[in-house]
C-alpha cells in the first residue's frame, strides 16, 4: 500500500469516527469518506459479544466485512463499541475456521478412536442418525440431550427447542446459560412471577447511585460502564458509586465506596441492609402493603452436587458428603437461628424451590440477627482492613440505600448468580429495593446484568432450558403444556412433562451412561462446565457420541466424534435480545465460508431423518411420575396425529417445520433488500425461514406479556430494536409501573403481574403451617434468606479462595476471541492474581508459573502479583477463557440448588511452584 | 493492515495534554480533538493483538477519562476472496481444513 492511500486511508477512519459520535467534520472531509466507502454496503446489526446488546454497522464490499462502527442510533452504545468491538469483523477470517465436517473415522469408518476426517454433509447425518437412533432405542428421549447456548439466535434457539421438546419429545436440551444467569431467573420468577428487568439501561442516566455486587462492569461491560462513568462525572457530589466484590478491580477506579467482602458473605450483607430499612423506619410502607407479600423457604438444601460419591475421585469425597449433611458452624449457627456445630441433614434438596408465605413480623425477626457488628466480622474480606473501616463503609451502604429521595440502581452478574446460593441472593437484593420501594422506577432498581448476547433474548425467551417452554412457560405446567401443543398443532401428550437435565446433569448423565448421544449448539461447554476432568473423560471413553456444531475448534470439538462447520453471526439472518428486554435483529451479510452453515439448517436437515412413527410411539421415561401419564412413559401418540391429519410417515422436518403456518412466508422477501439467505438457498426451499420461525415463537407470547413486535418491524431503518413487550408498536421502558407498562391495571401504580408462583400456603420461619395456598395476584415477594456458608472453604491442605470470571479482551471461554490468530498473543496464558504476600510465602514472584491444584485437578498458570485485579490475602482468581489453563479442571461444580447455576466463584486450591 | 478510529474523553483543560501524549504512542495520531475534550485518535495496526493492547495502552494514559472503538476499518485482509465477489457456497472441492489442534 502507498504511503499516500495510507494517509488517505488514516483520514477516512478519523472523520468517519468523528461523524459516528457526532464531531463535526467539514464538507471536503466527509465527501473523501464517502468516495472511499462508494462501493461499500452499510447494514445495522448487533455485536456478538456480551449481553449488553451495543448496535453496530457492518460494512461489506464483495461479500466481505471490510469495516465495522458503533451504530450511532443504537440507543444502547450510542456509536461507540468496547474493545471486543475489534472482534466483530475479523472473527468470521479466523485461519482455522471449520469448513466442513469432520468425522472421527479409521479404515473408512466411523471409530471413537479414529482421527477426524472430511466427510460431506449427508455421510455427517447418516453416522449422527444411526448414533442417534441407537442411543434413542436404547434409553429413549432422556438418552440424548443437546447442549445449547445463551448465543443462539432467537430462530436457532427455537429450532432446536421445538425439535427436542416437540420432535423427540426429549426436555434433556440446556443451555450454557444455565451457567451464567439461571440464578436471575429463579429470583425473577419466584419474587415476580415473570422473568428479565424491570427497568433498562437509562436507568444508568436516571439514577443518583450505581451498586454494583459481584459484577466487574468496567472489564465485563465496559459501553455501560463508560455511561455509569459518564453519568458520575456529570454531578460527581450527588452521584455516588458502590463496588461490592471480593477483590479489588477496575470497578473500583471510580468508586466513591469499595467494600471488599468474604466469598458468600453478600447474603448476610442484605440482610444487614434490611435489618437497617426496618431498625430506622425506612420501610416504604404504603408500597410495601399495596404490592408486596413477604416469604421465606427452606435452609437445608444441598448445594447441588451429585447426592452420590461413586464417580468422586478420593479427595472429592468430604466436599461432596455436604451435599447430605453439614455442620453448621459459628455464623450460619446464629444467622439461622440454630446452634453451632448442629448437623442439618439437608432434607430438602429435592424440592428447594418451595416457599411459603410469612408475616412482616417474621421477617423482622429473621433479619434481627444480621447487625452490624455481626455482618462485618463475618464479611470482611480483606484481613488487613481494619474492622471499624469495613463497619463504616457497610453503614455507608446502608446509608445510601436508605436515604430518602435518593435513587438507587443495583446492578449485578456472576458473582451474585454463579454462588452456591445464587438465586438467594437474587431475591434478597430484590426484597431490598421492595422494602423501600425504590423499584420499577425510572432510575430505581435492582437490574441483572447477562454475559451473553442473547442469554435473555434466546435461551430464556424462547426457552432453551430443561424445564421451559417459550414465553416463561414451563414442562411441568399441564395448562402450559397444552398450550404450547396447541400452538405447534401437535397432539394432547406429545409433549414430556418430566424436567430434563440441566447442563451440568448432562455431563454427570454422559458420565453414568444414561445419555449417551449429545449435540453441541453454539456453545463450548467441555471448557465451560466445571469439574471438567470427569467429563472429557466421559466423552473419550464411555460409549457415547458428542456432535459438535462450531465455526473454530475449541475442546468441545476436539471430544466430539462429529464436528459441524456452523455459520457465524453476520453469515446469517437472526436476532438476539439483550438483558434490558430489547430484541434486535439482522440480515445476512456475507455468505459462510466453504460447507459452513447455519445452525438452522443443521436443526432442519437433521429433522428430516425422523419420522412421526420413530418418536411419537410410546417411549419409555424412567422416573415419569404426572398426572395423566402413566408411570414412566409417554404415551403413542399416532392414533390422535392421524385425526389431525398427519401421516405416522411424515417426517418431522414437515410437520414441525416446513408446515401449513411457515411457507406462508414468502422467500424472497422485500424486507432482505438485496440481501441473501443461505438457510434459504441450501435448504432449497421458498419460504423464509427466519422469519417463519420468529413468527411462529413469537406467538407464545404476545397477548400473555411477552408481545415482540412484527419481524418486519426490527428491520426497520428507524428502529434499533424495541424492548418487549411491544404493545401497539410501542415498546416498554419500565415494566409494572402503570406509567409505563399498558399490562399493569388502572389505578393501581405498579402492579407486579407475572403469574408464575402467585398461590402459597403460609407458614412460619421454619416451615408451612397452614397448607392452603393464598392468591397473592399481582404482588411482588420480599423473600428472607438467610447467610449460608460456603460447603467447600480453604483449609489446611487447600489453603486458598479461587474464583473464576473474564477479562476484558477474552470473552467467554474465548473459542472466538482466541481464535483470531494474533490473539492469542494479547494475555498469553491464563494468570493467576494473588496477593504477593501469598505468591512470596510460596516462593513465587510475578511472572512465575505456578501450580493451582484443588481436589479436583491441576493447572499451571502465570504468576501476577500486580495488574487489573488485586486479591486481598487469601484470594486468587484465574480467568477462565484459556484452553492452555484450563482453570475449569480446579473449579467445583457445586450448584445454586434452585436455579442448578454452578458456583464458579468459590473453591479451595493449594498454589505452589511448578 | 488494520485501523481504527478511537474516541478519548479528556477534562477540557487536560485536553492538550492527552494528546501530546496520544501522539507519542507509535502507530497512534490525533486527528480531531475538540478543546471540550473530545479526542478522535487513529491507531494503526499489524495485528489485532496490537489493537487491543494499544487500546489498552490508551485507556491508561494520566487523564484519560474513557477511550472506546468507534470505528474499524479491515479492508485490507488478506483471506481469500473469489474473483466473482463472493464466495461460493457448498464448493464440493474445497481443500480440506482440518486444525491440527484436533487430531494432536
Amino acid at each position: 500500500m502507498t504511503l499516500n492511500r495510507r494517509e488517505f486511508l488514516k483520514a477516512h477512519v478519523a472523520t468517519a469516527a468523528a461523524a459516528t459520535v457526532g464531531i463535526p467534520v467539514t464538507h471536503s472531509a466527509l465527501a473523501a469518506t464517502q468516495a472511499v466507502e462508494a462501493d461499500w454496503q452499510w447494514d445495522k446489526s448487533v455485536c456478538r459479544f456480551c449481553g449488553t446488546g451495543c448496535g453496530i454497522m457492518v460494512g461489506t464490499k464483495d461479500g466481505k466485512i471490510v469495516a465495522t462502527k458503533g451504530d450511532p442510533d443504537a440507543p444502547v452504545n450510542r456509536g461507540l463499541n468496547c474493545v471486543k468491538g475489534y472482534f466483530n469483523g475479523k472473527i468470521l477470517y479466523g485461519k482455522d475456521r471449520l469448513t466442513q465436517p469432520l468425522l472421527r473415522m479409521k479404515d473408512g469408518k466411523f471409530d471413537k478412536q479414529g482421527k477426524f476426517t472430511p466427510v460431506s454433509w449427508e455421510q455427517a447425518f447418516d453416522e449422527m442418525e444411526k448414533q442417534f437412533r441407537n442411543a434413542y432405542q436404547e434409553l429413549g428421549p432422556t438418552g440424548v440431550a443437546i447442549f445449547g447456548s445463551g448465543q443462539y439466535l432467537i430462530q436457532e434457539g427455537y429450532a432446536a427447542a421445538k425439535l427436542m421438546k416437540a420432535g423427540f419429545r426429549s426436555n434433556n436440551i440446556d443451555p450454557n446459560a444455565r451457567h451464567c444467569m439461571a440464578s436471575a431467573v429463579v429470583g425473577f420468577i419466584q419474587t415476580f412471577g415473570i422473568d428479565e428487568p424491570a427497568g433498562n439501561y437509562d436507568d444508568i442516566e436516571l439514577t443518583d447511585t450505581i451498586v454494583t455486587w459481584g459484577a466487574n462492569m468496567a472489564e465485563c461491560h465496559p459501553i455501560l460502564w463508560a455511561r455509569a462513568t459518564d453519568r458520575k462525572l456529570s454531578d460527581p457530589d450527588r452521584v455516588k458509586v458502590v463496588n461490592l466484590t471480593t477483590f479489588k478491580n477496575q470497578s473500583s477506579d471510580i468508586a466513591d465506596l469499595e467494600i471488599l467482602f468474604k466469598p458468600g458473605t453478600d447474603l448476610a450483607i442484605l440482610n444487614y441492609i434490611a435489618r437497617e430499612i426496618i431498625q430506622r423506619d425506612a420501610v416504604s410502607q404504603e408500597f410495601v402493603d399495596k404490592h408486596c407479600v413477604f416469604a421465606t423457604g427452606p435452609y437445608d438444601i444441598g448445594y447441588g452436587m451429585r447426592g452420590i460419591d461413586d464417580y468422586a475421585y478420593d479427595q472429592e469425597k468430604d466436599t461432596q458428603a455436604k451435599e447430605l449433611k453439614v455442620k453448621l458452624d459459628k455464623y450460619e449457627a446464629i444467622a439461622q437461628r440454630r446452634k453451632e456445630g448442629d448437623v442439618i441433614e439437608q432434607h430438602n434438596r429435592k424440592k428447594p424451590v418451595k416457599h411459603w408465605l410469612i408475616g412482616s413480623e417474621d421477617f423482622k425477626t429473621a433479619v434481627e440477627p444480621y447487625t452490624l457488628d455481626f455482618v462485618a466480622e463475618l464479611a470482611k474480606g480483606d484481613p488487613d482492613e481494619p474492622l471499624d473501616q469495613f463497619k463504616t463503609k457497610l453503614a455507608a451502604l446502608a446509608d445510601l440505600y436508605i436515604q430518602k429521595d435518593r435513587k438507587v440502581a443495583s446492578f449485578w452478574t456472576m458473582g451474585f448468580n454463579q454462588h452456591y446460593r445464587g438465586s438467594w441472593v437474587n431475591e434478597q437484593v430484590y426484597a431490598v429495593h421492595l422494602l423501600l420501594g425504590k423499584q420499577a422506577q425510572p432510575g430505581n432498581g435492582a437490574f441483572s446484568l447477562t454475559g451473553q448476547p442473547s442469554a435473555c433474548g434466546t435461551a430464556r425467551e424462547v426457552g432453551t432450558f430443561a424445564h421451559r417452554l417459550p414465553a416463561d412457560m414451563v414442562v411441568m405446567n399441564p395448562k402450559h403444556r397444552a398450550r404450547s401443543e396447541t400452538l405447534w398443532k401437535l397432539p394432547e401428550k406429545t409433549l414430556n412433562p418430566k424436567v430434563g437435565s440441566h447442563i451440568t446433569k448432562i455431563m454427570r448423565d454422559l458420565e453414568d451412561g444414561s445419555v449417551k448421544f449429545a449435540w453441541v449448539q453454539v456453545n463450548n461447554p467441555f471448557q465451560a462446565t466445571a469439574n471438567a476432568n470427569h467429563w472429557i473423560k466421559a466423552a473419550r471413553e464411555m460409549d457415547n457420541f458428542i456432535v459438535c456444531s462450531d465455526p473454530y475448534p475449541g475442546i468441545s470439538a476436539k471430544v466430539a466424534d462429529l464436528i459441524l462447520p456452523s455459520a457465524m453471526i453476520f453469515e446469517k439472518w437472526g436476532g438476539y435480545g439483550n438483558a434490558e428486554r430489547r430484541t434486535q435483529m439482522w440480515r445476512e451479510q456475507v455468505p459462510p465460508p466453504g460447507k459452513a452453515r447455519s445452525d438452522v439448517w443443521q436443526v432442519l436437515e437433521f429433522s428430516k431423518r425422523f419420522k412421526l412413527k420413530d418418536v411419537w410411539n410410546e417411549q419409555s421415561v424412567p422416573g415419569l411420575i404426572s398426572d395423566g401419564f402413566d408411570e414412566g412413559k409417554l404415551p403413542d401418540v399416532l392414533t390422535a396425529a392421524k385425526e389431525m391429519g398427519y401421516s405416522p410417515d411424515d417426517t418431522l422436518y414437515e410437520v414441525l417445520f416446513e408446515n401449513e403456518h411457515n411457507k406462508q412466508f414468502p422467500w424472497p422477501d422485500p424486507v432482505a433488500k438485496g440481501h441473501d439467505n443461505h438457510t434459504v438457498s441450501t435448504l432449497g426451499v421458498d419460504w423464509f425461514v427466519e422469519k417463519a420461525l420468529f413468527e411462529e415463537y413469537a406467538e407464545f407470547g404476545r397477548g400473555h406479556q411477552h408481545d415482540l413486535a412484527f419481524f418486519d418491524d426490527y428491520y426497520r431503518d428507524d428502529v434499533r430494536g424495541l424492548k418487549w413487550p411491544v404493545i401497539d408498536g410501542k415498546e416498554t421502558e419500565w415494566r409494572f409501573n402503570e406509567e409505563y407498562d399498558p399490562y399493569v391495571t388502572k389505578g393501581t401504580g405498579f402492579e407486579f403481574y407475572g403469574p408464575a408462583l402467585k398461590a402459597l400456603p403460609t407458614g412460619d420461619l421454619d416451615d408451612v403451617t397452614n397448607p392452603e395456598k393464598v392468591s397473592l395476584a399481582g404482588k411482588a415477594k420480599i423473600f428472607f434468606r438467610p447467610y449460608a456458608a460456603p460447603p467447600e472453604q480453604p483449609d489446611d491442605d487447600y489453603d486458598l479462595w479461587l474464583a473464576t470470571g473474564r477479562v476484558l479482551e477474552h470473552w467467554h471461554t474465548g473459542t472466538m476471541t482466541r481464535r483470531v490468530p494474533e490473539l492469542h498473543r494479547a494475555v498469553p496464558a491464563a494468570q493467576i492474581f494473588i496477593h504477593p504476600a501469598d505468591a512470596k510465602a510460596r516462593g513465587l514472584k510475578r511472572n512465575d508459573l505456578a501450580w493451582i491444584e484443588s481436589r479436583r485437578g491441576k493447572v499451571k498458570a502465570i504468576v501476577e502479583t500486580e495488574g487489573r485485579n488485586r486479591t486481598p490475602k487469601g484470594y486468587t482468581f484465574v480467568p477462565f477463557f484459556d484452553e492452555g489453563v484450563f482453570i475449569n479442571k480446579v473449579t467445583l461444580d457445586m450448584t445454586c440448588p434452585l436455579s442448578k447455576e454452578t458456583d464458579f466463584k468459590k473453591c479451595a486450591v493449594k498454589v505452589y511452584k511448578a | 493492515m488494520n485501523l481504527s478510529g478511537i474516541l478519548v474523553l479528556a477534562p477540557p483543560e487536560r485536553c492538550a495534554e492527552v494528546a501530546d501524549s496520544l501522539n507519542q504512542i507509535p502507530g497512534v495520531e490525533v486527528h480531531i480533538c475538540e478543546p471540550q475534550g473530545r479526542i478522535i485518535a487513529v491507531q494503526e495496526a499489524t495485528t489485532i493483538d496490537d489493537e487491543v493492547a494499544g487500546l489498552r495502552r490508551i485507556k491508561d494514559l494520566p487523564h484519560v477519562i474513557s477511550a472506546e472503538l468507534v470505528y474499524h476499518y479491515l479492508g485490507d485482509d488478506d483471506s481469500p476472496v473469489q474473483s466473482s465477489g463472493v464466495r461460493k457456497i457448498s464448493a464440493e472441492n474445497e481443500s480440506p481444513n482440518i486444525p491440527a489442534y484436533l487430531n494432536n
